[in-house]
């Protein structure tokens, strides 16, 4: 049986992989507790935030060890929460001694992110099939796919850049919107320009960041789901700027109201 | 008919996309494409019986999140991935384009009615998520498999 400062360090790890995955709050926590009592540490305490984890075990009474770790923002990987999901059900059933658990750990937190091109590929693919919903015909559709692999490539450039969250968004969505206006009036490609851009900045909007802010809310994590939803509104904001300013832009070079 | 089968596809298609962009086990694609082609029939089936897009978008998240539920027992997934890749046909991109369009033009009456109906959508979709998620667990255990325990997923 690992000893208790053993299983804190197993603990904390996996807390920390799941919150950089972007898990909510109660999944974090919760997942932390069960690992450490199906490893025999019955009194551990941990608080979690959007940003950063607090964790300490007890043992008669007096606090034997304790973790702090700060989680900055990272990119959502739904293929970790995954795993470490699936890892700690596992744990629970007795069946994985903890040298092997720690081994899992160690290769969930170096899972490879998709690679380049089907990202690419799946973000034309989505600002595509939104316009089409939205109401844009076949042609708008293609014109937002080309908006969608242009918006993409800036984005997997950008990715190693510390570039601010909201300058960023106010950049990747006014690319967007240029480059639906050139689709659509030098190449000629599609017919509404408010289908092409919903279409192309669909790919931008903070839905998994509204998502958790409400998950949060709901579980009574109301500083998390604070957090979370200031994000969700100045990335929308930010979308908004980005529009905006290149319709003002357009209006002003070319002498029409678009 | 066969335009509410090209829909669903399309979001089918989309949801697959996002589902992609957050890494999700290959395994749950298709899971999480049926769960956000749902939720978008029922939006378009419940605007086609009435007219506002806030009620439509309530009734599409409770049938998404309701989805999302039973998947996630259904496959030993969390529920977080369903959820999140299914509900991007519902967040309001077209309401964040028109309001800022209507503020760019000037049409301030237009860019408060967007900019409120934006915000009830939102309320709406937040309303679905917090009604489902909190049914008690009990009721989706008919789905569950047997062998949660020991599957491996990746």
């Amino acid at each position: 049986m690992p000893d208790q400062k053993a299983i804190l360090q197993l603990v904390v790890h996996a807390g920390e992989i799941l919150l950089s995955g972007g898990a909510e709050i109660f999944r974090v926590q919760e997942t932390m507790e069960r690992i450490a009592k199906a490893y025999g540490a019955n009194k551990l305490h941990v608080y979690v935030l959007t940003n950063g984890l607090f964790a300490s075990v007890e043992d008669d009474g007096k606090t034997l060890n304790s973790e702090l770790r700060y989680v900055p923002r990272a990119a959502m990987h739904m293929g970790k929460i995954v795993a470490i999901n699936d890892l700690s059900r596992r744990i629970e059933t007795g069946k994985i001694s903890y040298s092997q658990a720690m081994n899992e750990l160690d290769r969930i937190n170096v899972l490879p992110f998709t690679n380049k091109y089907a990202r690419i590929a799946a973000c034309a693919m989505g600002a595509a099939c939104f316009c089409y919903l939205y109401g844009g015909g076949v042609w708008d559709a293609l014109a937002a796919f080309i908006s969608g692999v242009i918006l993409q490539i800036f984005l997997l450039f950008t990715e190693k850049q510390t570039l601010n969250r909201i300058v960023l968004n106010i950049l990747a969505a006014a690319l967007a919107s240029i480059v639906s206006f050139i689709m659509l009036n030098v190449f000629g490609i599609g017919s509404n320009l408010d289908k092409i851009i919903i279409g192309a900045i669909i790919p931008l909007v903070p839905g998994m960041a509204l998502t958790t802010s409400i998950r949060d809310f709901a579980n009574g994590d109301y500083l998390s789901g604070t957090i979370r939803l200031i994000d969700a509104l100045l990335v929308a904001s930010s979308i908004a700027i980005g529009v905006g300013g290149v319709l003002v832009g357009i209006g002003l070079i070319t002498g029409v109201a678009v | 008919m066969i335009n509410f089968i090209v829909q669903f596809v399309v979001a089918l298609v989309a949801t697959i996309s996002f589902a992609l962009l957050f890494h999700v086990p290959r395994t749950e694609f298709l899971y999480c494409g049926i769960t956000g082609g749902a939720g978008w029939i029922f939006y378009v089936l419940a605007m086609q019986w009435q007219s506002s897009n806030v009620v439509a978008s309530l009734i599409a998240v409770i049938v998404l999140a309701i989805m999302a539920r039973i998947f996630a027992v259904f496959r030993c997934c969390p529920v977080t991935v369903y959820l999140i890749c299914g509900i991007f046909p519902l967040v309001p991109g077209a309401g964040i384009y028109y309001t800022a369009y209507h503020f760019i033009m000037g049409e301030m009456e237009l860019f408060s009615a967007k900019a409120m109906e934006t915000f009830k959508i939102a309320v709406a979709i937040a309303l679905g998520i917090v009604l489902i998620l909190s049914l008690p667990g009990a009721i989706f255990k008919i789905f569950s498999p047997r062998n949660c325990k020991t599957r491996k997923i990746n």
